[in-house]
């Protein structure tokens, strides 16, 4: 009876959290626990999403990301602390292995307590870069704010992030409304490298944004790290196993007093917002949709079923994912996919401008085809194509290889065989009417030779008469 | 196409022999000037050769001459459409034509193993056991050939 009750109640409680599509299991490193209270809005919203939330020292015996070999949490948020390194339970090569087994990593850091090289070391190992100076943020003389940095325009005021590219989804634009203002106080910039396509940065700095080391004593930077938009604020890795890795570069930003705070954005630019009114930051809802999508809550996309059958002039088999098809045949694909949203698998529909695709691949793509969406479920849209298989035999894939900035990474591969035509699958010869002539060839030949053999059995073979004559002439 | 082709190769030969007399009438006379005295025209020649065929031939190796020049007809027939209309389907095509083909090369065989001036060279082979194979290979021939057309 008591086991019934704790199935009953637990099957309650995961149905009333919300929780991340994969797990609840986070892991908070910081240095201090006394230290929880400057963030308590943040964690009280992470904890009112269903994560169940460990807090660790680095320095504790306790923290390790593995156990016994698997993933002890889902989720790991390293918020800054003193100490110059991590320990031996968070080296790169653990955070490293983490990611590699499906973990999320939320790093954030601070122009205040400069970053443990051994995270430098990672970030490097993932192409972003922090300026070399320890103790370098981000300054911008024409969008701070004027109540709480009116000296040092170290508090940075950004708008609400746009999509990367038009055919991007934006996670990250809250209402959508516009006038969001996000306040980024000191913090430290990350270049990102060219080479790694696996990085997208959510939050770019301002065009008159740049690095700069307070503890110069030039009045002007001489050579600094970066600036403008090459500079990063908020950056994401997503791997190819779609763990996901974001680094905040001012853990500042989730605090409790940016949630709460007003700011009053400096004059920029030519003008701009010289008559700007004492507004509060979107900092609460924008570090929830940085925290949510980091850690699997949006921008999950799942395959459901597949399903590919032969549909010869619009008759539907009845034998779903057949092994093997015959060039030519005209073949139906359908793949059902699911988006996660927060706390739902809703269905899922790509960007305007962009699209699924199927291709049809030996080696290389024959056909690459847009999948239309035909169906919707309540959780699920089910994208549909059809087409006629290419005139080659062999071994081919259906492959559905979709990977998209912020979109977790989709392939999905069928193999099938691609046989030619049996003996007796060509059309007949007295079909094609081309063939016409060369039937009649054959006709007549075989009349002709009817005809002879007749004559020849019928005729009595005549003696030679050898005259002299003919012998002359030969 | 054998009667032909006999009657055709003296032509030309006794055309140039015609030629080459004419141009050397007044150099040293050679062999074919001499042979040519006869003072035959090419028309004469071809007669001669056909009367003669007709003589000389037995009414059978007859026979098969003329199956074997209706079979260069339909051949050449085939072949003037595959140029000038395409090959599609090609299958069809090569099973007709080779057909044709494979029928003329058939029915030569029989003509050289029923001739009675071959006799020294298919002693052992009567006109009745060369006939049985032309029939076997025949039919054969034409089960690829409809086979292959589909």
């Amino acid at each position: 009876m008591r086991w019934l009750l704790s199935f009953l109640l637990l099957g309650l409680l995961s149905v009333v959290q919300a929780v991340s599509s994969s797990g609840n299991k986070l892991l908070v490193v910081l240095e201090d626990l006394a230290e929880k209270s400057k963030y308590s809005k943040y964690i009280a919203d992470l904890e009112g999403r269903g994560f169940s939330i460990n807090y660790e020292s680095p320095k504790s015996d306790k923290v390790a990301l593995f156990e016994l070999g698997e993933r002890a949490y889902d989720h790991v948020l390293l918020l800054p602390t003193k100490a110059k390194g991590l320990g031996p339970a968070l080296t790169p090569k653990l955070l490293l292995d983490f990611i590699n087994a499906g973990g999320n990593i939320l790093l954030t850091l601070s122009s205040s307590n400069p970053t443990p090289t051994s995270l430098v070391s990672l970030l490097l190992e993932l192409d972003i870069h922090l300026p070399t100076d320890r103790n370098a943020l981000v300054v911008d003389h024409f969008n701070y704010d004027t109540l709480s940095a009116a000296e040092k325009h170290d508090v940075v005021l950004v708008p609400r992030p746009d999509a990367i590219r038009p055919d991007v989804k934006n996670f990250f634009r809250g209402d959508g409304k516009g006038g969001d203002v996000i306040a980024f106080p000191r913090g430290v910039p990350q270049e990102l490298g060219n080479t790694s396509p696996l990085l997208t940065p959510i939050l770019r700095a301002p065009r008159t944004a740049y690095s700069y080391n307070p503890k110069d004593e030039g009045e002007a930077a001489e050579d600094p790290f970066g600036a403008g938009p090459q500079l990063s604020l908020i950056t994401t890795m997503q791997a190819r196993n779609s763990a996901r890795f974001t680094v905040i570069g001012s853990a500042e930003l989730l605090e409790d007093a940016w949630f709460d705070a007003k700011v009053k954005r400096s004059v920029g630019l030519g003008g701009v917002g010289t008559d700007a009114k004492s507004v509060k930051t979107a900092n609460q809802a924008f570090a929830a949709e940085v925290t949510g999508w980091t850690f699997n809550e949006i921008g999950v996309l799942k395959v459901g079923k597949i399903e590919h059958y032969l549909n010869e002039a619009g008759v539907k088999s009845n034998i779903t994912n057949p092994k093997i098809y015959r060039v030519k045949n005209d073949v139906t694909y359908e793949i059902e996919i699911s988006e996660y949203s927060w706390d739902k698998w809703v269905p899922f529909t790509p960007q305007a401008g962009d699209v699924v695709q199927l291709e049809f691949s030996m080696l290389s793509p024959f056909h690459r085809l847009p999948l239309t969406p035909t169906t919707t479920t309540k959780n699920s849209t089910i994208y549909t194509t059809s087409f006629r298989l290419p005139d080659q035999h062999g071994i081919f894939n259906f492959k559905v290889n979709h990977k998209r900035p912020f979109l977790s990474n989709l392939e999905e591969k069928n193999t099938v065989t691609v046989r030619h035509f049996a003996h007796d699958e060509w059309p007949r010869s007295w079909v094609i009417s081309g063939a016409w002539p060369w039937i009649a060839g054959i006709g007549a030949t075989i009349t002709g030779w009817v005809a002879f053999v007749a004559l020849w059995l019928w005729s009595k073979p005549v003696p030679l008469k050898l005259t002299t004559s003919g012998k002359k002439i030969q | 196409m054998a009667p032909k082709r006999t009657a055709r190769e003296p032509t030309p030969s006794a055309a140039t022999t015609q030629a080459s007399s004419t141009a050397s009438v007044p150099a040293i006379p050679t062999k074919a000037s001499l042979k040519a005295k006869d003072n035959q025209s090419p028309q004469e020649v071809a007669l001669g050769i056909w009367q003669n065929y007709l003589d000389t031939t037995p009414q059978r190796t007859k026979l098969i001459d003329v199956f074997m020049s209706f079979l260069v007809v339909v051949g050449v027939l085939q072949f003037v459409y595959c140029v000038v209309a395409g090959n599609y389907p090609f299958n069809a095509f090569l099973s007709g034509f080779s057909s044709t083909v494979g029928q003329f090369v058939l029915t030569a065989s029989l003509r050289i193993q029923t001739n009675g001036e071959n006799k020294a060279d298919f002693g052992e082979l009567s006109p009745e056991r060369a006939f049985a194979d032309f029939v076997f290979g025949s039919l054969i021939l034409h089960l690829f050939c409809i086979n292959f057309i589909n």
